[in-house]
Formats: C-alpha cells, structure tokens, sequence
C-alpha cells in the first residue's frame, strides 16, 4: 500500500515534466537527426529520404567551411583573450578595495543585458558616421584608423570578436576569481615565504592549481562560441559577402530563408558534431590533476 | 628567485592591479552609459557629437518609443511570456527536482542525467524540428507556443538548481509530516515547498533575466507584430530606424530592454554570481 502510493506520487509529480521536456526538447532533438537524412522543402508530402547526400552537399559547401573557419576564429582568438583577460582581471580582484568592489558590481552586466542590446550597442559604436570609436579616433587626431568597422571585410570578424569578448568575458571573470579564492591561503602564503611573487607565483602555483576551473571554462567557451548567433545575425547578417558567417547564421538562412530544412538540420548536427569534438577533446587533454599525478 | 625578477613581477602586478582594473570596469560601463546618454539626445546631436551631453534632454524619445515605435506593447508582451513561463516552470520544475533529490529509483539518476544533458546543447540544433512541431500544433506565432517552449528549455536548469537546494533541506521536517498522517504531495506542498523558497527564488530571478532577454527562439516561433516580445520588438525597431531614423527613440528603447534587468541584477547581485558559479562548477 504505501509502496504503491510512493510510485505513484513519483510518476505524477514527474510526469509533467517528463511529457514538457520530452515533447518540446528530446523528440525535436531526435528529429533533427532523422531530418538531415531527408531532402525537404517544408511541405510534408515531398520529404524525400536522401541517406547522405546532405553531408555530402556539406562537405563541398564553401560557405559551410567558411562559416566553421569564423567558429574556429572566435574559439582560439576569444578563447585566448578570455583566459589572458580573464585571469589577468581575476587576479588583480583578488584584494578588497573600493575599486574591486565597483568592479564587481558591474562585471556582469554585458552578460544580464540582452544580446540583442548588445549588437545594437556595438553596430552603434562601430558605425561610421556617428559611432563612438570612429569619433574617438577623430577626436585625437587618427581619423586615418577611422573604418567602416562592419562593413570592410578585413575589420569585420575582429570587430564582432571584440563585441563578443564584451559580452562574455564578466562570466569567466567571477569564474577564474572563484578558483582563485579556492586556492588556500597557506599554499599562497607558503609560496611567498619561499619568494614567489607575481608572475612567477602565478606560473607555478595558480595555473596549475586553477586546472578544474580551467577545463569548465574551456569547455563552456567552445559551447559560447558554438552558440553564436544573435551578435552576428544582428550585427552583420554573416555580411559583408560572407566574412562573418558562423554555422548558425547560415543555418538559419538554409532553414528560413531557402526552405532548405534537411539541408539545415544536417548543418545542426554537423555544428552539434564539432562542439562535441572539441568539449571531449579538451576534456581529455586538460584531464590530468596535476597534484594527483606528484602524489 | 632573484630579487629584480620579483620586484619586476610586483610593478606588473601593481600595474595590472589598479589601471588595468579601471581600464576594465570603463570599458563595460561607458558603452551602457553612451547609450542612456544617447537616448536624451535629439537626431542632430547623435550625428553630430556622439561623445557630448544633451543639452536638453528630449525625454519624448522615451514617449516616441513607447508609443509610436511600439516598445509599450512589446514590453507587456515579454511580462506576459515571462511570469506566465515562471508560473508553469517553477511548479513543474519543483515538483520533479523534489523527486530527485529524495525519492531515488531505479533509473532516476539516467533520467537526472537525461534532464541536466538540455543544459549542454545549443537550443538552435532543434531550431527546426521544434519549429514544425509548433506548426503542427497550432501554436507557432502565439504567446502559448512560446510559452510551452521556455518552460521545456529552462527545465533543465531549473531541475538543477531545485535538486541541489532539495537536498539540502533536513529530512526530519518531512518525515515528521508524514508521520502525521500527510500524504506524500501534501507533504511536499505545505511543508517542504515553503522551506526551498530561497532556492525558487534564485530559480525565478535567473530565469526570469534569461525569459526577458530571449531572442533566438522568439524570432523563429513569433512572426506578426503583436506577439513580439521587447528583444524581437526591439530589433525590429532598428530595422524600420533605418528609414525612419528616429535613431533617439531607439536608444530610449534600448534602456527600457535594459534597465528592468540590471535592476534585477543590482539588487540580487550576490545570489546571481553564486549561482551561476554552483552552474559551472558542478
């Protein structure tokens, strides 16, 4: 008796969320990968089973290896400079002053704004005419760097990396912060006392102590970039002719703009494909504790 | 190790500690302070000296924006979708994290698991499937559709979250109510429920920001202009300034997104980066 009511008190309190997440998130899920077998335009009587051919249509996609190109391009570029920026801010936080309280107070606030304020945000700052950055470098006499930030091929993928890293580097801020703080006081004071101060305090204690931290971070900076799509969809469209397109962008123009859904949900899996590539890749070589290995 | 190395190390540190630590916070706040500044400009300031004050502030480009450019409805259509997700997340979530954290079974931890897993992929992989599934059902371009979609893609982390909190709660308490003759879900709602309002709290404020400023599936689910949400509503909006170029109103429009949120954000500041944190460092 109270057996059977216990199950069923489980089966009813989880049920709703079983029939939620099941319906709208694992069923759509596994019909993506189903959906990139098909050749479909969006009507259902002419879903045609083509097997491979969408893959093989991808793999002699230009745009499709250009679009992963600016993924790679904005992993390792902003991957970098979030974890030099990250941990160089991280640390110089690790004190308390009115400073590092003001500081973070505000890190996070790119981060809680929404995406589309901060393309906005940045196709202002960016423009030509009017923009702060064009200004600015008016303004001391350097109109000669003045560009179309956007709008020139050469500038327009560091431009979006730059309003990239303003949005995501507050979150690894408060993260390298956090391992920081969980490296103990007596490993720190310890090091002092045998001299180690500053760089070199931080080559051989920090960084390798930090090495938890380090893998998250690594880890949730290919699933950021992997997911890039609103900075990019609002800032340039993938534009100009191309030279900002991620794989998402281009998905949604197969899907929404070509009706070519087959052909988009094999770009999904092949963008789900590499974001898992890489995740395991790193766990696997960031894997080793290195104080487990002295011991 | 040598003196000059370190004392070298020490400057740099300085060095890093103060300008550097400055240099940061001006970056992230001057943009955001531009664009409050911006939005009290009129047209010709904005083109004319964008680093300058207004020298009156045109408070009606607050009114242009939301009235004429819409960002009145827009804003109660993102307070619609927004509390209603929370009302059927929150008890949906709760119900199920309650399940985990402290009635196992076989299977609970794959399930758990299966449950934390929606946290990892990008939503956009189903962008499509989920897309036809709405269409199938009636409800792509309605607030429903749209609703239905948030509380199945914040489940994940919400369960996270409940589980953690549920876990923590002393077991006692509710073994005592049901020593009491409550049944398991009496139990649950009238004593353990209350006892994890802190944890619901942190649930509804996180998801709350995220709901606000969710764009990505609102611009593939929602199509007419009467179920924009303020991010769609907003993005439209710089789209018609283009010809329109009451580039004021935008800015004002771009501070009423904002500004509900960082308020949300300066007064929960602390349970917001403890919780993102708990996220990543699992």
């Amino acid at each position: 008796m109270r057996r059977g009511s216990r199950s069923l008190f489980i089966v009813a309190f989880l049920s709703p969320a079983i029939l939620l997440y099941g319906g709208f998130v694992v069923y759509p899920l596994i019909q993506a990968f189903q959906l990139s077998l098909y050749r479909w335009r969006g009507v259902s009587q002419n879903r045609k089973f083509v097997g491979a051919e969408n893959y093989q249509k991808l793999i002699h996609d230009d745009v499709f290896w250009k679009a992963l190109q600016h993924n790679l391009w904005l992993l390792v570029v902003g991957g970098i400079c979030i974890f030099v920026l990250g941990l160089l801010i991280a640390s110089a936080m690790q004190k308390d002053s009115r400073l590092v309280r003001a500081t973070r107070a505000v890190v996070l606030f790119p981060q809680v704004i929404s995406l589309v304020v901060v393309a906005i945000l940045w196709m202002f700052m960016y423009n030509p005419s009017f923009g702060l950055l064009n200004a600015t470098l008016n303004g001391v006499h350097l109109s000669g760097w003045a560009h179309a930030w956007l709008g020139e091929s050469k500038t327009a993928l560091p431009a979006v990396t730059v309003a990239f890293l303003w949005y995501a580097i507050g979150f690894y801020v408060m993260l390298f912060g956090a391992g920081m703080k969980g490296i103990s006081e007596e490993v720190n004071e310890a090091a002092e006392l045998d001299g180690s101060h500053g760089f070199h305090k931080f080559r051989t204690i920090t960084w390798p102590l930090l090495w938890s931290v380090k893998r998250v971070a690594a880890v949730y900076v290919v699933v950021n970039v992997m997911n890039v799509f609103a900075l990019v969809f609002l800032m340039t469209q993938g534009g100009p002719d191309r030279h900002t397109e991620v794989m998402l962008t281009y998905l949604y123009e197969q899907a929404f703009s070509n009706n070519q859904f087959g052909y988009a949900a094999a770009l999904a899996v092949a963008n789900f494909i590499v974001a898992m590539l890489l995740s395991f890749g790193i766990l696997a070589w960031m894997r080793r504790d290195p104080q487990a290995a002295r011991s | 190790m040598d003196e000059a190395r370190s004392s070298g190390g020490q400057i740099l540190k300085k060095f890093f500690g103060n300008t550097g630590l400055m240099l940061f916070a001006a970056t992230v706040v001057v943009p955001l302070l531009w664009v409050l500044i911006t939005s009290l400009k009129s047209g010709p300031e904005i083109f004319g000296s964008p680093w300058s004050l207004p020298k009156h502030p045109q408070w009606q480009n607050y009114s242009n924006a939301w009235s004429e450019g819409g960002i009145g409805r827009y804003f109660w259509n993102s307070v619609v979708v927004t509390v209603a997700t929370l009302l059927v997340l929150l008890p949906v979530g709760a119900m199920a994290a309650y399940v985990f954290a402290r009635f196992p079974f076989r299977g609970s931890k794959t399930l758990f698991g299966v449950f934390l897993g929606g946290m990892m992929f990008p939503n956009f992989l189903v962008i499509v499937p989920l897309f036809f599934l709405l269409k199938d059902l009636h409800m792509l371009d309605t607030k429903q559709g749209l609703v239905i979609v948030y509380v199945a893609y914040s489940l994940s982390f919400t369960i996270f979250v409940l589980t953690g909190f549920f876990q923590a709660l002393p077991g006692e308490l509710a073994e005592a109510a049901m020593m009491d003759g409550a049944g398991y879900a009496k139990t649950f709602w009238r004593v353990m429920l209350p006892l994890a309002k802190p944890g619901l709290l942190v649930v509804a404020i996180f998801n709350a920001i995220g709901l606000w400023n969710e764009y990505s599936l609102a611009l593939v689910l929602v199509s007419s202009d009467e179920n924009r949400t303020l991010p769609l509503g907003i993005a439209n909006l710089m789209m018609v300034q283009h010809y329109q170029s009451d580039w004021g109103a935008l800015f004002a429009g771009l501070v009423i997104v904002m500004l509900p949120v960082m308020a949300v954000y300066a007064v929960f500041k602390d349970k917001i980066h403890q919780t993102m944190l708990a996220g990543a460092i699992k």
